[in-house]
């Protein structure tokens, strides 16, 4: 479509930059001249896969940015943190996972009467940078649905296990919550699924149903894409159904500013994980030792 | 300031004149403005805060930035002047500022003795942000972090030469006064006469200054470094700031009323402060009645906080509490503790201050309070009783 | 709390960025905001230097310069960055513009896209006013570069300053040799002097 509208456009043929010479700007510039357009696009085109190869850690260590907010940043504080995460980071090995992704925590309290706690839940939501960074888990255990919000640098977590590492449609999953249950529903014994190595994380496609009303959010209002939404327009009223247009932002795709002010810039991120690129790499050398070991050992166990 | 006339700058940065006017004898006494003392209308119930007054030795900071069109050979000049002078810029634990070759001209003084009515001097500090900590226990500490930044001794005022109202009274232990200086800054941002206040001690001028009344066995020799290690974890002590401007704000932010309901019938009065106040012989708004209006920008000093760790690398003091007053990267005066209950009742492990010449070995990176976990620690583990 | 919003990766924009935006109210709300901002936008990039009310030209600094950025990085074959440019520039051969012109002349530029000028203004009577331009625009500057003449007298006094300094520092080495015989450091010291020298003739 955006092609066509190109097209359109060249055929119009109207050079604004035609009454100007372009070598006055060649002069300021001598460096860039403008000759073929063309060429240079094409190059800028292929960067971003090359760089976006480079940056993949970012979804595996999303906390390692610091918040955008531009008021609350410093750039002394963010070392200390990144720094005592990656000691953290060194006693306990905090797996790769996702919103989505099925896990199990065992952690250590003093309140209960065996001191120590195992839940296994499905994560619908990762949220806080640096050493703030939580994630919620939920499961339905004895038919009550129940959420436990963990610090993920928590010196009192012993151990994290992901069951079955797998990614959805949204980045919350807070309508599991006024979805059936069966959705949220996961036996407490789950065997982990383990992936083999160098495979993309697999994206669960289900798209929920959900009971009917009273929710605790305004689903109908959100274009969340793991909620079936033929059934979720049965539930509403012709009221809501009226109100959805009116609040929707269309034009937030394009306020440019707002997304600058929401990311950390690449080249920032860039430095951020150099900075950390040596000892995060070791603590992976470290893992996958340790993974080898267990595969090793489970087959003896079934045998 | 009128434009900087040609002679002038001459003056400024020719080798044959001393490049910043010397400080004389009676301008020592002088005291210099923070930026904290700022008049406020108030409209609580607080106590009056003193009368904001210029102090004696009120200089003019900053000069009008004025583009003087100096060519690129001339603008290096001098900047190698003023380097040549303040030693050559660098980056030291973390901020960037001068490598100035040792300013402390004579040896240190001698130190004091401790005694229980020793009052010593704070530091200057920025509050760079705050995050969790875990104690032993497992439990969660909220700590903000505040970073000590470039502080330099300026000068001492004996208490005979502090011009205040304080002068007046008999005071038993008769107070003296540290001038704090932080953060280095180029001299050609500030007046001469700013950059003449710390001539004498040999330092480049610097961003904020601040006052200490400190008791005479605890003065220091001008031009010393001071560290965060001024400090150790498990002292406790009180912050000053100027809490966050909020601009004006209604009942609700600025003194937490509960306002009225949403709906049931009530029309137009849902933030409102409701009635203001009675009849009768009472018939009038009595003086301190909580209302609307501006909220914030004062300073304010909160008392007893504990130091949980500090980074001896950058400079960082790991204070317990959100409640700091001021927003990120603002800047904030810390000070042994005056409540009467948590004050030092033994010396300071060093007095006046923390020379690092004086220890052999170079301290750990990270000083710990005791019932704080390390990060490098082990998971924390709970046994089940038997 | 908030975390970094990684779906979108953006170049880093080398202008000054406000922490929040400035509202610009408009009976039309946020839309009307952008709408506004569009037609500004479509302006500087036609006309190359436009002159209005600071606020708005402040805030639609950073629209331009993150249109051009896109621009840049993803060129005109990426259809969400055609659809952005066709969304700012109302006038569709500036589409042209940005991609054949706009996006050569900053292709290796290691400065900011824009410059923003504040206009000294009668504040009583008018709202401030700033002018907003393209660098690398075929107009005359709007603010004369004095700094290479010598001839001001700030410069004549201060060469003759540096004169001087230059001189009291071979004094004093001069003495040291005599005095002292360390030769090896401070040849060192005048060849740096020298160099120093040399290259302030060149």
């Amino acid at each position: 479509m955006f092609s066509n509208l190109y097209r359109q456009c060249l055929v119009e043929k109207h050079f604004v930059y035609n009454l100007f010479p372009l070598c006055k700007w060649s002069q300021c510039f001598a460096s860039s001249q403008p000759e073929l357009a063309t060429e240079s696009t094409i190059q800028a085109f292929e960067e971003p896969e090359k760089r976006s190869i480079k940056l993949e850690q970012r979804f595996i260590y999303p906390e390692f940015l610091p918040d955008p907010k531009i008021e609350w940043r410093n750039s002394i504080r963010e070392r200390l943190e990144r720094q005592d995460m990656l000691k953290r980071r060194s006693q306990i090995e905090i797996p790769e996972f996702y919103v989505g992704t099925i896990m199990a925590v065992t952690s250590f309290t003093p309140h209960s009467t065996s001191k120590k706690n195992r839940f296994l839940g499905i994560c619908i939501q990762r949220k806080g940078c640096g050493l703030r960074a939580t994630f919620v888990l939920r499961n339905i255990i004895d038919n009550l649905g129940t959420e436990v919000a963990y610090h993920l640098y928590d010196p009192t977590i012993e151990k994290i296990e992901v069951i079955r590492l797998e990614k959805r449609l949204d980045d919350e999953l807070f309508y599991l919550r006024d979805a059936l249950p069966e959705y949220s529903t996961f036996p407490l014994d789950m065997e982990p699924v383990i992936l083999p190595d160098n495979t993309p994380i697999p994206v669960n496609t289900t798209q929920v149903i959900l009971k009917p009303r009273p929710w605790v959010g305004r689903w109908e209002r959100t274009d969340f894409k793991g909620i079936n939404r033929e059934h979720m327009m049965t539930l509403i009223s012709d009221k809501m159904k009226m109100q959805i247009a009116k609040h929707q932002k269309p034009w937030e795709k394009y306020d440019l500013m707002k997304q600058y002010r929401a990311t950390i810039p690449e080249e920032e991120q860039k430095e951020i994980f150099a900075e950390v690129y040596s000892q995060l790499h070791q603590l992976e050398l470290g893992k996958k030792k340790s993974k080898r070991i267990r595969t090793f050992v489970k087959p003896k166990k079934s045998a | 300031m009128a434009r900087v006339t040609p002679s002038k700058l001459l003056n400024f940065i020719s080798p044959k004149i001393h490049l910043y006017s010397r400080v004389s004898k009676e301008s020592c006494n002088l005291p210099i403005v923070t930026a904290l003392g700022q008049s406020f209308q108030i409209r609580e119930r607080r106590p009056a805060a003193p009368k904001p007054r210029f102090p004696l030795w009120f200089l003019k900071k900053e000069r009008v930035q004025y583009n003087e069109s100096l060519t690129v050979d001339n603008k290096n000049f001098i900047k190698e002047v003023s380097h040549d002078k303040f030693g050559p810029p660098a980056i030291i634990s973390g901020l960037s500022t001068y490598d100035t070759p040792s300013p402390l001209k004579e040896q240190p003084l001698v130190k004091g003795e401790w005694t229980e009515n020793t009052k010593r001097c704070g530091l200057i500090t920025r509050k760079i942000g705050c995050y969790p900590m875990w104690d032993v226990k497992g439990r969660l500490i909220w700590s903000t972090l505040l970073q000590v930044v470039d502080n330099h001794v300026v000068s001492f005022i004996p208490s005979e030469n502090i011009n205040s109202e304080r002068k007046n009274r008999k005071a038993k232990n008769p107070l003296g006064a540290l001038l704090i200086g932080a953060e280095s800054c180029d001299p050609q941002k500030y007046t001469k006469e700013y950059c003449g206040l710390f001539a004498g001690a040999g330092l480049p001028p610097k961003r904020f200054l601040s006052k200490f009344f400190i008791t005479p066995n605890a003065k220091i020799q001008p031009g010393t470094p001071l560290y965060a290690t001024h400090f150790q974890p498990g002292d406790v002590i009180d912050v000053a700031g100027v809490t966050i401007d909020r601009g004006f704000q209604g009942v609700m932010k600025r003194w937490g009323f509960k306002g009225m309901p949403k709906s049931h019938g009530v029309t137009k009065t849902h933030r409102r402060g409701g009635n203001i106040g009675g009849g009768g012989e009472k018939a009038r708004v009595w003086p301190g009645t909580k209302m609307p209006g501006h909220m914030g920008n004062k300073r304010r000093i909160l008392r007893g906080l504990t130091i949980w760790r500090i980074n001896t690398k950058y400079n960082v003091l790991y204070v317990q509490g959100l409640a700091i007053p001021g927003e990120t990267n603002s800047i904030i005066t810390i000070f042994d503790t005056i409540l009467p209950l948590r004050k030092k009742k033994q010396a300071p492990a060093y007095f006046p201050t923390f020379y690092p010449s004086d220890l052999d070995d170079p301290l750990p990176e990270d000083l710990y309070e005791n019932s704080v976990h390390h990060f490098d620690a082990p998971t924390i583990t709970f046994e089940e009783p038997k | 709390m908030n975390q970094a919003d990684l779906s979108k990766l953006v170049s880093k924009l080398r202008i000054n960025i406000r922490p929040r935006h400035y509202n610009l109210k408009n009976p039309k709300g946020p839309e009307g905001r952008l709408e506004r901002l569009r037609i500004v936008v479509t302006g500087l990039i036609k006309h190359e230097r436009i002159q209005l009310n600071y606020r708005v030209a402040d805030e639609a600094r950073g629209y331009a310069e993150r249109l051009i950025s896109e621009a840049i990085r993803y060129g005109d074959c990426h259809a969400p960055t055609m659809e952005i440019a066709d969304y700012w520039l109302t006038e569709k051969q500036l589409i042209h513009k940005l991609f054949k012109v706009l996006v050569p002349r900053f292709h290796e530029c290691n400065m900011s896209y824009t410059k923003l000028l504040r206009l000294s203004t009668d504040h009583e009577l008018t709202r401030m006013q700033g002018v907003l331009e393209l660098r690398g625009n075929p107009y005359p500057p709007l603010i004369k570069d004095l700094s290479r003449n010598r001839n001001l007298l700030h410069n004549v006094l201060l060469d003759a300053a540096r004169k001087d300094y230059r001189h009291e520092q071979y004094l004093r080495i001069a003495q040291g040799m005599s005095s002292e015989g360390k030769k090896s450091n401070e040849e060192t010291i005048t060849g740096n002097i020298e160099d120093k020298d040399k290259n302030e003739k060149a």
